[in-house]
């Protein structure tokens, strides 16, 4: 039997405005499809901190995960110059108190430049606090590539962000996502979408395992998809781990709050 | 964890012996916007042994652009492995008249299943005159046809598929993609139509939508697909077989489905 301990790097709970197949509303449900599919543990958001507002979104969270050791928190972010979010310090004390350890920028969704112009010093903060920063890169495809330009403005503005690309789409963006990994040892990938064909065979023997998250977008997802595919990539059972759960293991013992 | 045999076989052997998958939907060779490490009509079938994929029905991604190149590529990679390769006949309506010879000169290939039409690539509607020739051919000879469906397009989307069956329901029609987007939609086609079927390939990952086609249609008319060279087999099958569903869906759809529409098309051994 297999021995590998997953640790879901993208899942989220809450009723999403659209509307679901099959939601998770609460962190019950989503411990209960992680049981069924043998997933340990999962970094989690919930759908208000990206629909509604981080500022309530992020407490419904916390309020969510507490007493939930499998589950570790993370949040949104909001430009400092509107006060939505407490400032610096205390926010960053927020986050320890809620074992909250990782954030999201929604900047499309919110309107907001993600940028040096706009977070100044906070992001330096996040940077040297070595808190990973997730950005969604909704519904890939073939579309023009905002979320790559974007980020290749922010990189060169904070070279030490730790930054995790979560959900490209299944259409492979390698062409987009391969000079992020060249260009910034701090660049990470959730492969929840990455479904490409030995893909991962691929990544691996070009860039190692190293920044390669197992993730799943659940529930908008099915987690049963990166599940099988990470237990049976034809890689070599170290890098498997690191994928499954070694990886963001690392990363977020990393995080200073 | 899932208590399934097959659920257990596939995390253990990548494969699985009591359950051989056939996919109905995939093509092979590079395709513009994506980087498929994977191409090759060898590296597929190596993916194929790896995965415990027994048979695959594609059409060749040259044949999407260049029809002739293409079917005239694929036609030969499928002579070469009889039983495990089968081919569909790419029609493209933007060239109705060589599309005509095309499936003129292939009638009766041993390796040819169905026809292939991708009305979204080839910005051409479903249910545009320049198909008919191709549909009354498929109809003549009880051919398969899989067609790319995709929610909300001019082209191809469910309610244009169901005008199609109603007319030619001697043709099986494999609604590619599910209808992507327009799942609901598509789930009602294929309940309303006894010639239409719910083909997997994209669809899979959306989470409970398995679960949803297996209430609401059947599992009788789910079938696996996973456009290989693009998606890893292993993710489309742990979707399917993780998905809260019996094994005995879980069987239907990776295997038993696409052998009842295949065999009686095939002119291979068995
Ligand atoms: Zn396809």
């Amino acid at each position: 039997m297999e021995t590998l301990s997953y640790f879901d790097c993208n899942v989220s709970i809450g009723r999403p405005a659209h509307g679901l197949i099959r939601p998770c509303p609460s962190a019950a449900e989503l411990l209960a499809e992680m049981d069924r599919l043998g997933v340990e543990r999962a970094l989690v958001r919930h759908a208000l901190m990206s629909e509604q507002s981080p500022a309530v979104g992020n407490p419904a969270l916390a309020e969510a995960i507490a007493d939930q050791p499998r589950l570790v928190g993370s949040w949104a972010i909001l430009p400092p110059q509107t006060d939505e979010l407490p400032p610096a310090p205390e926010f960053f004390r927020q986050m320890a108190a809620a074992n909250v350890r990782a954030l999201w920028a929604f900047a499309e969704q919110h309107r907001y430049l993600l940028d040096r112009f706009t977070f100044g010093g906070f992001l330096d903060e996040v940077a040297e606090r070595r808190i990973p920063l997730l950005i969604p890169r909704d519904a890939g495809g073939p579309r023009p590539p905002d979320t790559w330009r974007m980020l290749t403005r922010l990189l060169e503005q904070y070279p030490d962000l730790t930054l995790i690309l979560a959900h490209h789409g299944p259409w492979g963006e390698d062409r987009f996502f391969r000079p992020f990994l060249e260009h910034y040892p701090r660049f990470y990938l959730d492969i929840s979408r990455y479904e490409l064909d030995c893909g991962l065979r691929d990544l691996v023997a070009r860039y190692g395992p190293e920044r390669l998250l197992y993730g799943s977008h659940f529930p908008e997802h099915s987690m049963g998809g990166p599940r099988l595919m990470v237990a049976r990539a034809e890689i070599d059972e170290e890098a498997r781990q690191a994928i499954a759960g070694g990886n963001l293991e690392r990363l977020l013992a990393e995080v200073m709050l | 964890m899932i208590d399934s045999a097959i659920v257990r076989e596939f995390l253990e052997a990548g494969r699985s012996a009591s359950c051989p998958v056939v996919d109905l939907h995939a093509h092979y060779g590079h395709f513009g916007g994506i980087y498929m490490p994977n191409h090759t009509p060898e590296q597929m079938l190596a993916t194929m042994e790896r995965c415990g994929v027994e048979r695959i029905v594609s059409a060749g991604h040259t044949a999407l652009v260049d029809m002739v190149r293409g079917n005239a590529e694929i036609a030969e990679i499928a002579a070469r492995h009889p039983g495990r390769w089968y081919a569909y006949l790419t029609y493209n309506p933007n060239y109705s008249d060589e599309g005509r010879q095309e499936l003129e000169r292939y009638e009766g290939r041993a390796a040819f299943v169905g026809l292939k039409f991708h009305p979204s690539h080839h910005t051409y509607p479903l249910t545009g005159e320049a198909y008919r020739p191709a549909l009354e051919f498929a109809a003549a000879r009880r051919l398969l046809v899989l067609t790319h469906t995709w929610g909300g397009s001019a082209y191809d989307r469910p309610e244009l598929l169901e005008q199609v069956a109603q007319r030619y329901p001697e043709v099986d029609f494999l609604a590619g993609h599910s209808g992507h987007g327009q799942f609901e939609e598509c789930m009602a086609v294929a309940r309303r139509c006894a010639n239409v079927y719910l083909e997997l390939t994209a669809a899979y990952a959306v989470g409970g939508l398995i679960e949803e086609m297996v209430r609401q249609v059947g599992a009788h008319k789910i079938i696996f697909g996973c456009d290989l060279p693009w998606f890893d087999p292993h993710y489309a099958i742990g979707c399917v077989i993780m998905a809260d569903i019996s094994d005995e869906a879980r069987r239907a759809i990776l295997r038993d489905n696409a052998l009842r529409l295949l065999m009686p098309r095939s002119r291979h051994e068995p």
